[in-house]
């Protein structure tokens, strides 16, 4: 035991210990860009992932065939009773579609809030000890990914990117906790309610909705989409479906419950939304009304 | 290739672990329970126990490292985690016998250890609410048992191919 507290050993402890503390206090104020050593570690260690993530999808791909070939039928019957309301519903969405683009030409307004350009990308790790939600995915700066765009799903919304190096982007999945992390939403209904999810509910699994205006009426069982209107999102990307329409904290606004759409637990192939109209950096990001297309901070 | 089958394992380790973090959380009932791979821990430890001390911190300072950086984004905390839990486990297994069944129960007191750390952690920086209780039902059992399977398939493997080593590197230095 003395032999384990010498002096030099004693000292050592204590300069790592204040190295330490350091270090990390360091790289917790600034979380959110990677320097060039880390993004060069965090691009190799990728690839080898990548290299090992590839083969085990392969793998699992083959025992999720094989399961959904045993629901075959089960699934096959649900699917025709729901495939003739699916063909009314795809001519009327036609319909629509060619009607708006019609208008738009009419008005001259080619931009639109809902267009983006789908990024499609693997995910090739969580991060192991999921104390934060987070997963990591294949595509980076290189590929036009960048901070805080959307990353859903095909069954809808599921976080955003929060960090990006040439090759990969690290994604905050909307189940996190942290306080800063915003999404501008918008409920459909007869009229558009507007809201911001903040927060997620770890108790009851569902996303939180708050700054509901109180003098609009929100049911239970109504789609939340994102509305396009916090800056960096696409509009009409689906989050969820309202459960539970209380009053919040102070009464002045409503607040909603969310569950989600997509499930956040097994996740393997996510699109990344590229939105077609200038980015401005408002509630979906930090908040500061930049503008964030390339090359708008070198003309001012 | 014996000489690099042990760092080999590591890094494979190393790869497989967030592969298997894809498959958490498991739903029962409604309820999520987290399973948190701890196999480069595990084997770090064995390391540390059957193997060389000095060798198991070098490669947890390394690992530790590459995990902070490329998934935690907080430096400095596996990289002092990982090869404080191999000093300890070489400390505590000069005074038990060296047997698998006691470095079995060592590493996974071990790896408990190493969560209780992290909620602590991550509790007191406010990244994460959560109370002991709930920590200890849906994240600390599950997480046990699951490494506790993992050391049960493989570590009589580890054991075997980390002593092969010892017993080779003790060879080279009796010539």
């Amino acid at each position: 035991m003395p032999q384990f507290f010498s002096n030099k050993r004693l000292v050592l402890l204590l300069v790592g210990m204040i190295f330490l503390v350091a270090l990390i206090s360091f790289s917790l104020r600034d979380r959110n860009h990677a320097s060039l050593p880390e993004q060069l570690i965090k691009d190799v260690v990728g690839f080898g992932q990548t290299m090992f993530s590839k083969p085990t999808q392969y793998v699992t791909g083959i025992f999720n065939n094989v399961e959904s070939l045993l629901n075959t039928y089960d699934e096959n019957t649900r699917l025709k009773a729901r495939l003739e309301d699916y063909a009314t519903l795809q001519a009327s969405v036609n319909d629509l579609q060619l009607e708006n683009d019609e208008l738009r030409k009419i008005i001259d307004k080619e931009e639109n809030l809902r267009a983006f350009n789908p990024i499609q990308s693997t995910v090739i790790a969580r991060n192991p000890d999921q104390w934060e939600e987070k997963i990591i995915i294949d595509k980076g700066e290189i590929h036009g990914v960048a901070v805080n765009m959307a990353v859903m799903t095909s069954q809808g919304l599921i976080g955003k990117v929060i960090l990006t190096t040439p090759y990969t982007s690290t994604v905050e999945l909307l189940s996190t906790q942290n306080p800063n992390y915003r999404v501008s939403a918008v409920i459909a209904g007869e009229q558009e309610v507007f809201g911001l999810i903040e927060g997620y509910d770890v108790e009851r699994k569902e996303l939180v909705l708050k700054r509901i205006d109180s003098e609009f009426e929100v049911k239970k069982g109504q789609k939340v989409t994102t509305s396009g209107l916090g800056g960096i999102f696409p509009k009409g990307i689906l989050i969820g479906e309202v459960t539970e329409v209380t009053t919040d904290d102070y009464g002045l606004t409503q607040l909603a419950y969310v569950k989600p759409a997509a499930s956040f637990s097994i996740l393997d192939h996510v699109i990344i939304s590229k939105r077609t109209i200038n980015p401005v950096d408002g509630t979906d990001g930090g908040n500061t009304e930049a503008d964030l297309t390339e090359g708008a901070g070198e003309e001012s | 290739m014996i000489r690099y089958v042990v760092i080999i394992i590591s890094v494979l380790l190393f790869y497989m672990e967030p592969i298997f973090g894809l498959f958490s959380p498991i739903e029962l009932n409604e309820d999520f329970y987290v399973l948190v791979p701890r196999f480069l821990i595990i084997y770090l430890i064995f390391i540390a126990i059957y193997y060389d001390r000095k060798r198991a911190m070098l490669y947890g300072l390394i690992f530790g490292l590459l995990y902070d950086v490329f998934f935690i984004d907080i430096i400095g905390l596996y990289s002092f985690i990982f090869p404080l839990m191999c000093l300890v486990a070489s400390f505590i297994v000069k005074f038990v016998h060296h047997h698998l069944l006691v470095a079995t129960i060592l590493t996974l007191l071990l790896v408990a250890a190493v969560e209780i750390i992290l909620f602590l952690f991550y509790t007191s920086i406010g990244i994460k609410s959560l109370t002991f209780a709930n920590f200890y039902q849906y994240n600390l059992i599950p997480t046990m048992i699951a490494n506790g399977v993992f050391i049960l398939m493989f570590g009589w493997l580890f054991k075997y191919i980390l002593l092969n080593r010892f017993n080779q590197k003790l060879l080279l230095l009796q010539k």
